[in-house]
């Protein structure tokens, strides 16, 4: 698993588009989003910018870029190839999303604690951390579904579009707004209870046990997308 | 030494939705042995060879290698180097990455070096996948395949691609490894390469056994063949013979020696010349051609 996940952090290193399109653009973008805090803290909370962070690194590169990767190894049959070994389905998929995820978790870390130091230090560290690992889970989760109605790197940034946008805009919408209205559905929407998580984590100000609550849903979204991805996920190309 | 069959294969059944691609085929591969599956495009070779390989799972029947279900990979695959019919490697790593990356994982043990040398691709070992030759690729295939020395090796169109140099080493090494005891599990379309190096040889047609058995016993149950021209006009013939489509003309025989001097005879007392003149028995190539007639 460890010697698959290597070779993986090889390759993104060397292939500039997936470095670009999955790692440098959420990074400019959050960083655009820390920069202009006050303006954005100002229509919503520094909450919210916290939950646009972690979504966009989650959304663009976590989840796109892990789309983006099984959909090639299995074109080009790197997949099988793994499989003619003596390598487990679990430990190899594991290997081949760990690297991206490690990428995630750590420029989301970077991300928020620079904004943490330019702005004030999240409220609730531990809660902040449970929801970003809960976010983290379910777009890998998403992503090996979604993989598995992939059939080229050049269709994931099709099929991957309905997930990124999706999630950005309930994490916006939720996170600007609020869950004071129509509170049910904005809960249930994938990325909307995980957003309030962050939220509350940062700007503090709502009771633990509230707060757990929240995790329900993202933890439902998150054996959703796994029922999803055993059902969904191919390991050859289609004849 | 265990004297059980490294592979054994039973009543198995593949089916795609409609399509019966393997129907109640049964055989064994003992140790040591070279066995090669032939047949025909759409004959089941690959579906018979995937499920052997664990990487396709039956439909019905029993599929045991090592005595294990070849899915439990744990098991059976650091004993088992698997060469794809196509390469399977990302383009993104180096020669030696991937040799690495992929024999690491069979849990084996080998040197990047000493593998590369056999394949001849030491001076590409820094060269990423994506520019390297098709032949190049079949060999880095070839390197993963036999990294470690496994006991049992499957080789799906190994020569497929390769230049003749390239095609001698594989089937070198290959040998290098029978010597050591390695069992191999082979398809082909050279059927020379069958015909040479298979101990034993399964026929597939239409998903199921045309013929099985040593090479010498696939051809025996076949007529030999004498092929030759004559200038025209010429006498009649002293056997019966078929007038083939170049106008040279085919006789079938089980005895050859006697048909070819009753032939020769005939031409000397008329003063007639055989053109070309081809006498042997018949090869693999003949009992494919009568299984495209069938």
């Amino acid at each position: 698993m460890l010697s698959i996940a290597l070779s993986e952090l090889i390759q993104v290193f060397r292939n500039r588009l997936v470095l670009v399109t999955s790692f440098v653009i959420p990074v400019v973008v959050s960083a655009y989003f820390v920069y202009q805090h006050d303006v954005f803290a100002e229509t919503a909370s520094l909450g919210y910018i916290a939950a646009i962070v972690t979504f966009t690194v989650c959304a663009f590169g976590l989840y796109a870029g892990s789309v983006t990767t099984l959909a090639s190894r299995r074109q080009n049959l790197f997949l099988k190839r793994l499989r003619s070994t003596a390598a487990g389905d679990a430990g190899i998929l594991t290997g081949l999303v760990l690297p991206v995820t490690v990428v995630a978790l750590v420029q989301v870390t970077t991300i928020l604690t620079a904004f943490a130091m330019v702005t004030t230090a999240p409220k609730n560290v531990v809660l902040l951390v449970v929801a970003v690992l809960a976010t983290v889970v379910m777009m890998v989760g998403l992503a090996l579904a979604t993989a598995g109605l992939t059939n080229s790197p050049e269709h994931a940034q099709v099929t991957t579009l309905p997930v990124t946008l999706g999630v950005i805009a309930v994490a916006s919408w939720v996170g600007i707004s609020g869950t004071d209205d129509l509170t049910l559905l904005k809960r249930l929407l994938p990325g909307g209870s995980a957003t309030e998580l962050v939220v509350n984590a940062w700007n503090g100000g709502t009771a633990m046990t509230d707060s757990l609550l929240l995790l329900a849903p993202t933890l439902a979204w998150v054996v959703v997308a796994a029922a999803l991805a055993a059902r969904l996920f191919r390991w050859e190309p289609r004849r | 030494m265990s004297t059980t069959p490294v592979i054994e294969v039973e009543q198995l059944n593949v089916t795609y939705g409609d399509f019966h691609a393997v129907r109640d085929l049964s055989f064994q591969v003992r140790r040591g042995e070279l066995y090669a599956l032939l047949g025909t495009n759409g004959a089941g070779k690959t579906s018979t060879l995937e499920t052997v390989e664990g990487h396709r799972t039956q439909t019905s029947g029993t599929v045991r290698v090592f005595g294990q279900s070849p899915r439990n990979r744990r098991a059976v695959r650091p004993r088992t180097g698997i060469m794809l019919q196509e390469s399977g490697f990302t383009p993104d790593l180096t020669v030696t990455e991937s040799v690495r990356l992929i024999g690491t994982l069979t849990r084996r043990t080998d040197r990047v070096e000493r593998v590369l040398d056999i394949v001849g691709l030491t001076g590409k070992a820094g060269t990423k996948v994506s520019q390297l030759s098709g032949g190049e690729k079949r060999r880095l295939d070839f390197a993963t395949a036999v990294y470690g020395g496994p006991e049992l090796l499957f080789l799906d169109e190994p020569t497929t691609g390769l230049d003749i140099q390239s095609r001698d080493a594989l089937w070198s090494t290959v040998d290098r490894l029978r010597e050591n005891g390695t069992t191999v599990v082979l398809t082909t379309h050279y059927l020379e390469e069958a015909q040479q190096y298979a101990d034993r040889i399964g026929l597939m047609h239409r998903g199921t056994f045309h013929r099985e058995g040593t090479v010498a016993e696939l051809t025996r149950a076949l007529p030999a063949v004498i092929r030759f021209g004559l200038p025209a006009p010429a006498p009649a013939l002293p056997l019966p013979a078929m007038r083939e489509r170049d106008g040279r003309y085919l006789v079938e025989t089980f005895g050859l020696q006697k048909d070819l001097y009753t032939l020769l005879r005939w031409a000397e007392d008329h003063g007639l010349e055989l053109r070309e003149l081809a006498a042997g028995p018949t090869g693999l190539d003949d009992v494919f051609r009568a299984l495209g007639d069938a």
